[in-house]
């Protein structure tokens, strides 16, 4: 379960955010929606310990998230938290395989990788290089590393940003299927993908947009 | 990681390899002119001066000097061979024996003189040159021209290629010298009276006149003298420095002068290669602090999917250890490429370069330059560590 208490982020525009608080239960799948600014994505960042708020407090499945030092943090990210970014953040230049690889380095087991690209139906790109690859393609190579370390929470940041509806639509699709049993924050600006999630939370109303400090 | 780390290379290849082109050349730069300037500086020490006076005819002393005992540059001329009969019979001195120089073999020297002139500089192989036409080789001669014991060379008239050949006459070579990587490597010795006789043939009409001039019989082109004591070396000096068609110097002297230009020569390629080396760390820092400036999305990249810090470092460091490593080692086999083929040009002023010779200051330099394509991928990961990952 994840709980955010209080939370609050500064910016260095003089705005802030604050949040209302929010639990998030095991095993169900969430949408965030909500107009640009208001918060979603720092909501995503500040989970995945990317952003540390000023004040108040994450609770993941009991741990206290702001008590944790930055290295914590990143190992908490690398074992627990399975991260899909809006623009990928994938290496072009290397091939889809690789891409998940880089994982090792942090000695992460990989070894599920052909099952995952499997599931996603890009098993026949996993050496092609990144820059190879279409839109969709390569969101569903960032999905593959997200799951691939078989994490507890699976956060995403506009999974489908770069996609037209056609495509995210069938992402998210694979997305939630793939989830099953994880808790899943996904963000997105797209009314209409709400149906395939447990619950949809607006934004807007959590935070109230952004105020002047 | 290791694996990680050659396949992220691999993606930047062309970036990589002028990464290294630059580096390269920049040490390489450093290495050749450290090496090549203390190489020159242990040449001219190295070549003692055992006798304490050399008669030649009038002209520049340092000529004199440099061209007996480092067979650089032209004889002054020839002096009669009376003067050594002379000198032999002169109670005050120790050794007189005589030189001279006029022929030469592709280019390689020919010195006229007599086995004690070799006195203790070792044979590789075969025995010190005894009877007319029979020749000892410099080992730089040896290797160079393919020659063994045995050999015939037709030498010809002349310090330069392309002289008059003298066919007749052939040296056989019966000895070569041990290296030893001073002058002595690049020149033929055999005994004075076999370049008289060389000489002495047909055809004569072939020289000019000035040619000539210094192959008579019974001239040579210098004569180096070792007296008994100061007080005879003073006597001996005066009394042949008032022949006004001679020059009498202490060879000794006349180094030491050549060295004060030769060291402030050196001082200044130190200097040079001080500056060098500053713009090289510059230049490498630079290089190096650009390619981790292209990698921060990488880095940034990497961060935002969890991969710790500690981990990227280790990841750059040892990228860059590889590049340093890699552009070192071909810095250093650049640099002995270069001294190799530089050896022929310098060898023409009496100083062999010898590519095997490491100073322990170029190890310095090395471990410098390997250091310094590391130290600012610490500087700016660290730096980066600083930040969260969003900020690239």
């Amino acid at each position: 379960m994840i709980k955010t208490t209080n939370l609050s982020k500064h910016f260095q525009n003089e705005t802030a955010i604050d949040y209302r608080d929010l639990v998030f239960e095991d095993g169900k799948s969430y949408m965030l929606l909500g107009a640009s600014g208001c918060g979603k994505s720092t909501l995503l960042n500040m989970i995945a310990g990317i952003l540390s708020p000023e004040s108040g407090s994450i609770e993941i499945n009991g741990e206290e998230m702001s008590s944790k030092s930055q290295k914590e943090k990143d190992k908490f990210r690398i074992n627990k938290i399975g991260y899909i970014f809006q623009d990928f953040k994938l290496i072009p230049e290397m091939t889809v395989i690789d891409n998940i690889n880089i994982l090792k380095l942090e000695r992460v087991d990989t070894s599920a990788a052909d099952e995952v690209l499997d599931s996603l139906g890009i098993l026949d790109k996993k050496n092609k290089k990144v820059k190879h690859l279409s839109g969709g393609e390569r969101q569903r190579v960032a999905i593959a590393r997200a799951i691939v370390k078989k994490p507890d929470i699976i956060l995403a940041d506009e999974p489908t940003g770069n996609l037209n509806f056609a495509i995210g639509e069938a992402v998210i699709k694979q997305l939630i299927e793939i989830s099953k049993g994880k808790t899943l924050i996904a963000v997105t600006h797209d009314e209409r993908l709400g149906k395939y999630f447990d619950c949809t939370i607006d934004m807007n109303e959590v935070t109230g947009g952004r105020r002047d400090v | 990681m290791f694996k990680f780390a050659i396949k992220n290379m691999a993606i930047k290849k062309v970036k990589i390899v002028l990464i290294v082109i630059s580096i390269v050349i920049s040490a390489c730069v450093a290495l050749l002119a450290y090496n090549i300037s203390e190489q020159v500086d242990d040449g001219f020490k190295s070549t003692a001066a055992y006798y304490d006076i050399i008669i030649g005819p009038a002209g520049s002393s340092t000529q004199l000097a440099m061209n007996t005992m480092f067979f650089t540059d032209k004889p002054l001329g020839t002096i009669s061979y009376e003067y050594v009969e002379n000198l032999r019979a002169d109670m005050r001195i120790n050794a007189v024996v005589p030189f001279t120089m006029g022929d030469s073999y592709n280019g390689a020297k020919i010195v006229g003189t007599e086995p004690v002139f070799l006195e203790g500089r070792a044979l590789s192989d075969g025995e010190m040159f005894d009877e007319r036409f029979e020749c000892v080789l410099g080992s730089a001669v040896a290797k160079k021209y393919g020659l063994s014991l045995g050999d015939e060379l037709v030498t010809s008239h002349g310090l330069a290629e392309g002289g008059h050949a003298h066919e007749q006459n052939p040296l056989r070579v019966v000895g070569i010298l041990k290296q030893t990587n001073t002058s002595y490597d690049n020149v033929i010795f055999t005994a004075v009276e076999t370049v008289w006789a060389t000489h002495d043939h047909g055809g004569e009409e072939e020289h000019t006149q000035e040619e000539h001039e210094h192959e008579e019989h019974g001239e040579i082109c210098a004569i180096l003298v070792k007296t008994k004591s100061f007080n005879h070396y003073n006597a001996v000096k005066t009394e042949y420095g008032a022949d006004a068609s001679l020059l009498v110097i202490n060879p000794s002297e006349v180094l030491r002068e050549v060295l004060e230009n030769v060291d402030m020569s050196s001082k200044i390629v130190y200097i040079l290669c001080i500056i060098i080396l500053i713009m090289n760390i510059f230049i490498i820092s630079v290089i190096t602090l650009l390619n981790m400036y292209d990698s921060k999305k990488e880095i940034s990249l990497m961060r935002l999917i969890g991969i710790g810090m500690s981990k990227i470092n280790m990841l750059y460091i040892l990228q860059n250890g590889i590049i340093g490593l890699i552009s070192t080692v071909l810095a250093f086999a650049a640099s002995r490429l270069c001294l190799i083929l530089m050896g022929e040009f310098v060898a023409s002023m009496g100083i062999v370069l010898n590519s095997s010779k490491i100073y322990p200051l170029e190890l310095a330099i090395m471990a410098l330059i390997f250091t310094i394509s590391v130290i600012p991928t610490v500087v700016c990961t660290l730096n980066m560590s600083r930040k969260d990952g969003l900020s690239d």
